[in-house]
Order: C-alpha cells, then structure tokens, then sequence
C-alpha cells in the first residue's frame, strides 16, 4: 500500500475537525479515498451517491492533474498529493 | 500594436442620427473590449449624476473579440449603463447568439442615447440603421417580440428585447436575446425608459481575424482541452441544476430572506429531481456544452409549461426566499420571469421580503389583494410575479426593488430589505461565503455572484490559495483576485462555466493576440492589469456618482443576525469585522480609506483622464 497525502478540501474541513492534509493509504484513487473515509466517515455522503458512485460535480486531481476519465481507478505511487475541486457555478 | 480595426455605433433615439465611432488602437490595448469598452463609453459620455431612467443615460451593448469566431463559450454580450436600481455602474452579462451577431455586423459596441418619443425598434442589416415603429409589439413577451421580427426580417435575425416589465419600467428589468436573459441591475428598464423595445440584426458570419491561421490552431487545441475535462462533461450533464444540492450541504442556501443557510426539504430540488422534467437542452453560440436545460410540467396547476431553466440561480430565487420546495412551481416562475423579461433574483428577493413583511404583520391580505403570502405557497408567488411585471397592486411597490420598497411601506420594513447599493442578492449566502459575501460589499455594481464569484470557498480551488470560508479581512486579497480576474474575462467575453473545462490559462490570451493582435497581451500580468484598470475606473464611474465607503456594506440582517444552517457548517456565523475588511482591501486596492482611487494608483493604471472628477485627496 502507498503512502499518500490527501489535501482535505474546503468543503470537507468542518467535517475533519479542520484537519487540511492528512496521510492516506493505497494503490488507486479509489482506496486512498476509501482510507479517507473511513477515517473521517461523515464526508462519505458529499463524495458518493446512494449507489457508492463518485458524484459528478467531482473532480479528483494527483499531483495538480485531473484523474478524468480514470478517476478511482487511476493508480497512485508513494508520494503523490490527491485534492479535489467541487465542478459547480451559480448562473 | 492592434492588427484589425474595430468600431462602434452610436444611434441617438431623440434625433434618430447615428454615427460610427472608430477605436482607436491605445483604447483597444488598454481595455481590449467587452466589459474594457463598457466601462471606458459609458465613464467618457455619461456625465455624473445623469438619471437613470432619464433621456440622457446611455445603454451600451457590448461585445468581444472573440465573438462570432468558432472559439467555444467566449460569445458572449454585456449591457452597461447607469443602473436605476442602484444609481452606480451596471455589468450585465448575457449568452445565446447577439453577442455573434453584433461582431457579424461589424460592431464591437452599440451605444444607445436619447430617447425615442414612441415605441420603436432598431434594424442592423449591411451597413446601415433603421429605427422603426414598435407600436405593435408594445405589451408583446419577449418570445412573441423575438418571434415578430425574426418574421419580419428573416432568420438570419438575432433580436435582443424587453418584455413588458421593461415597458412598465419595473426597475429589475432585462434584456432578453433567444433564450438568454442580460438580467441584473436594471439594463432592461433603461431600455424601456428609451421607448426601445427591440434591437434587430440580420447579418451574415462575417469576422475580421488579425491571425485566422493561428486562431484556427488555439481552438482546436481549446476543444481538446475542454473534452478532457471533467467539469465540460459535468456541465454539459446537468447543467447548474445540481449546485442546488452543495449549496445546501455547505449551509450557503438563502432562505426566508436570508436568514437560513438550508432549506428544510431540499433534496425535493436536487438536480436528481429537477431531470425528470427535462425535455431537452440549448446551447449558446458556438458552445458544444449545451448546458442549458429545458424542462416541462405535465401535470398539476402549471401543466404543459416549459421553460429554458431554471439554473440554479432561478432554483434558488423561487424556491428559498418564499420556502418553496415545489419544482413546477420553480418552473412556471422562470417562464413567467422569461416572457414578461424581469430578473428572477431580483424578484425571487422582492417575493421573499413580501413574504417576511406578512408573517411579521407589516403586510396584510389587505395588502396583497388577498393573497396570503405564507411560507410554501407558490401559487401567491406566482401571482405576485404577474403583479409584479405589470404593475399591479402590492407589486407596484414591489416593481421598485426592496431598496426602495421598504421605504415605500415603511413600518420597519427598511430593516428587513436586503440589498447592496440597491441589488437584490443571488444565491449565496454573505455569512458563510464570506468572500462572495465581500465581493457584494465591495463590487462596483452591488450584490452580484457575477462581479467576483469566489471558486476558492465554493468549489474548493486553489487558484490564488485556498481559503477558509469564514475567514473576512484575511481574505481581501482574494476578493480582489477574483474581482479583478473576472473582470479580465470579461473582456474576451467568456461564459463563467468554461473556466472550469482547462483551456482558459492555457489560450485565452493567445486567442485574444490572434484575434486582434494586440502584442502587449503576450506580456507577463498584462491582462490582469486590464482587469484592475477596469474595476478601477468602474470604481471611478462610482465615486463620481457620490459612492463612498459607507456604500460598501451589508444589509442589517448579514451584520447583526447570525446564520442558522439547519445542522450544516457556519451555524452562528456573523460579519464580524466589515470595518477592518475595509481597511485592508482600500489599502491593497491602492484607494483612499474613504474608498476612493488614489491618483498614484489612477496613474500606474494610465487613468489619469480619470483625476479631475475624484474629490481632492
């Protein structure tokens, strides 16, 4: 399993006590991202639908760089950053 | 160095003359166009203290460079003038075809003055200008005025129009073109107050490109970005019809007059729920994402009406002001918004004062023409929009906005009017976004998601740095990031959406130098230089009209309520330290502790025509 850093978005912050960066483990997106859960499990429901789907106003990035199409399935290596932007606007 | 040559065109109303208006090559390289020529038109011929709603305003449409072109998303059109909501500058920007059509008939700028002595409508077609008689369509929607001259003039027609709110001068009137809306600050009603229903160009794809070579190449590698991102896909998916669903989440969602930051029921609204009425979807000129969304009703109280929205602006101004959580009902209130061609925040904002003036017994069903205006019931907001648009009744007193409303009825009513400058706000809560909330304090046309919209607190980006949303004088850098860069956007004119779909770092001033070729903007900050000189002499227009710092605030409610979220973050949350936000955001904006520009700051941005009209610092 490797070794990750998950950068906590704005968005998910009053749901990690204000934790901003946390260290998270595993060998695709979809693991590092099930470790966060896990730890913080209040955020599951702003980051996948009732089906356990990612929702589509997601977008994760490693290291800067959108994970689209691959998303969850993308692999991740030791040292890499995970963040995430919300895709939405007001019109 | 510019490499094509544009113009303008002015038709003066009162004489029926016109006269074309070259640009010159130094206004071009200092404010590009689109919100650059805005504001630099209407601050040269407006002078201070001109009446809004009087002959000697001037409404100007502009458009940008890049209009017309087959970049995608960027041909957009803005209507600027002195707002007769709020007295200060207006910005109001608009999708669909006329920003094309303007650049097709070789426009960059249409500047209207006087004032017609009846109805009349104005035909652009290969060079030349004609003002006919709109008695005929006086009182016609804005679909059946579109449809009107589309008949008349063929369907290489673009027709931009009011409804007839902005006949009856209702003060939160707007522009309609196809199925598009110019709808903050008023521009509609100015229109009105001209006896100018219609704007007709009937026009062939015509566009002067300074490199058609390279531009050809910058939108290829634009489709490329834009289909690798997610957000396009997401956009093209939904729309805005899902921000309904995070706003809520995050405990930024305005309800009962801005005093909830959650609706109770909500998920009634999710973009999930909105699809099953979706009948199909539209798109601007020259944009492949079509997030435009239709939808339908087939049953009930509204059956068989269909509207091009709501967007979540139109979601949230029919649902959270009036605690309504009916989707037809939502529908059925953009229709109507649409057709009689007013401002649906405005009004979802008007609706929901009404509402909160009835359950604290300042308005009665003596009022209201026995209505009752209690929470949940959408068949009185339905009817309050048509008294609105027309002039009837409470909506009379409505049709002034809430500023002037409160006023209006008085017995405290001014208290829970909840404006800035005068405009209403949009869908965002100022106590738990509280850089947007800022960005309505400080923007130069009052309260608007579209003067400095702050992705950095609501999506999350990291562009300049990440923020914490209740942060307040910590953050006036980004407020100013955000103000500045959309108004550096504006000059192109891009649709707000596509800066999520990856391209705009990358191209946007490449395409601009393709365009025009204006060299200077290859130079490192340059267009974020225009974007400050823009706001500042934006500014400038402002403080010449008697706008200083105690104009820059928030309603009672946002300075001394806290918010309540309903169980979702920021519950308690206030505007703490508005005076320090001040201080720190005039001092990096380089102005005056009363807010005013500063001449060494007025002469770094090469405004210095702007010196003689700022009081003496």
């Amino acid at each position: 399993m490797r070794k990750i850093a998950f950068e906590v978005p704005p968005f998910l912050q009053d749901l990690t006590n204000g934790v901003k960066v946390t260290g998270v483990s595993g060998n695709t997106v979809g693991e590092c991202l099930d470790y966060f859960v896990k730890q913080f499990p209040s955020t599951k429901k702003l980051l996948f639908d009732k089906d356990g789907k990612l929702f589509g106003h997601i977008d994760i990035f490693v290291n800067g760089v959108s994970t689209f199409p691959e998303e969850l399935a993308q692999p991740v290596n030791d040292g890499d950053t995970i963040s995430m932007l919300y895709l939405i606007d007001g019109g | 160095m510019t490499g094509i040559k544009r113009k303008g065109l002015k038709i003066n109303l009162s004489n029926r003359e016109t006269k074309e208006e070259p640009i010159t090559e130094q206004v071009a390289a200092d404010f590009i166009g689109g919100s650059g020529f805005g504001i630099y038109y209407l601050y040269r011929e407006l002078n201070p203290n001109t009446d809004p709603l009087g002959e000697h305003n001037k409404l100007l449409f502009v458009t940008g460079p890049l209009a017309g072109t087959n970049a995608q998303a960027v041909s957009r059109w803005m209507v600027c003038t002195r707002s007769p909501l709020t007295g200060a500058f207006a910005r109001s920007v608009c999708g669909a075809d006329f920003g094309a059509w303007m650049r097709f008939s070789g426009y960059d700028f249409i500047m209207i003055e006087g004032k017609a002595d009846k109805p009349v409508y104005i035909h652009l077609s290969n060079n030349t200008c004609q003002v006919g008689d709109a008695s005929e369509s006086w009182g016609k929607d804005t679909s059946e005025t579109q449809d009107w001259l589309i008949q008349r003039y063929g369907r290489n027609t673009r027709v931009a129009c009011i409804g007839p709110a902005g006949e009856k001068l209702v003060r939160y009137s707007s522009i309609a073109s196809a199925q598009r809306t110019a709808s903050r600050c008023g521009t509609g009603t100015v229109m009105g107050s001209k006896n100018l229903k219609a704007i007709a160009i009937s026009a062939q794809r015509n566009v002067q490109l300074h490199d058609p070579v390279a531009f050809k190449e910058l939108v290829k590698e634009q489709i490329k970005l834009m289909q690798a991102s997610k957000a396009y896909h997401h956009h093209t998916e939904v729309g805005t019809t899902t921000t309904h669903d995070i706003t809520n989440q995050l405990g930024i969602y305005p309800v009962r007059n801005f005093r909830y930051g959650q609706q109770n029921g909500y998920e009634k609204l999710s973009g999930e729920e909105y699809r099953k009425f979706r009948t199909g979807n539209f798109s601007c000129y020259s944009c492949s994402s079509r997030c435009g969304k239709i939808h339908q009703v087939s049953s009930g109280p509204y059956a068989g009406l269909q509207s091009y929205g709501p967007e979540y602006e139109t979601i949230w101004a029919f649902s959270g002001p009036m605690d309504n959580t009916t989707i037809e009902a939502t529908i059925a209130a953009d229709k109507l918004c649409d057709d009689f061609g007013m401002d649906a925040i405005s009004t979802g904002n008007a609706i929901g004062f009404a509402y909160e003036l009835y359950e604290k017994g300042i308005l009665t069903k003596q009022d209201t023409d026995g209505l009752e205006l209690t929470y949940g019931n959408h068949s009185a907001m339905i009817e309050l929009i048509k008294k609105i648009a027309i002039r009837e009744g409470i909506g009379n007193i409505l049709a002034e906005g809430v500023m002037r409303a409160g006023a209006i009825i008085g017995k405290g009513a001014e208290s829970y009017a909840i404006h800035v400058k005068g405009l209403e706000p949009p869908a965002y809560e100022p106590r738990g976004a509280k850089c947007l909330g800022f960005n309505y304090a400080t923007s130069n046309i009052g309260a608007s998601h579209s003067y400095g919209y702050a992705p950095q607190e609501v999506f999350g980006s990291p562009i300049p740095r990440q923020v914490d949303r209740f942060a307040e004088e910590e953050n006036a850098d980004i407020v100013i990031f955000n103000q500045n860069n959309r108004a550096t956007r504006e000059v192109g004119i891009c649709c707000s959406f596509s800066a999520l779909w990856g391209w705009i770092p990358q191209l946007f001033d490449k395409m601009l130098i393709a365009a025009t070729g204006i060299d200077q903007i290859a130079d490192s900050g340059y267009l974020q230089i225009v974007g400050e000189r823009i706001v500042n002499l934006e500014r400038s227009f402002n403080v010449r009209n008697g706008f200083r710092r105690e104009h820059d605030t928030f309603p009672q409610r946002i300075l001394k309520e806290p918010l309540h979220t309903r169980g979702a973050p920021g519950e308690g949350q206030m505007i703490r330290a508005l005076d320090k936000f001040l201080d720190r955001y005039y001092k990096m904006r380089g102005w005056t502790p009363e807010g005013i520009p500063s001449s060494q700051k007025l002469n770094e941005l090469g405004l210095s025509f702007v010196l003689k009209d700022m009081p003496v610092q």
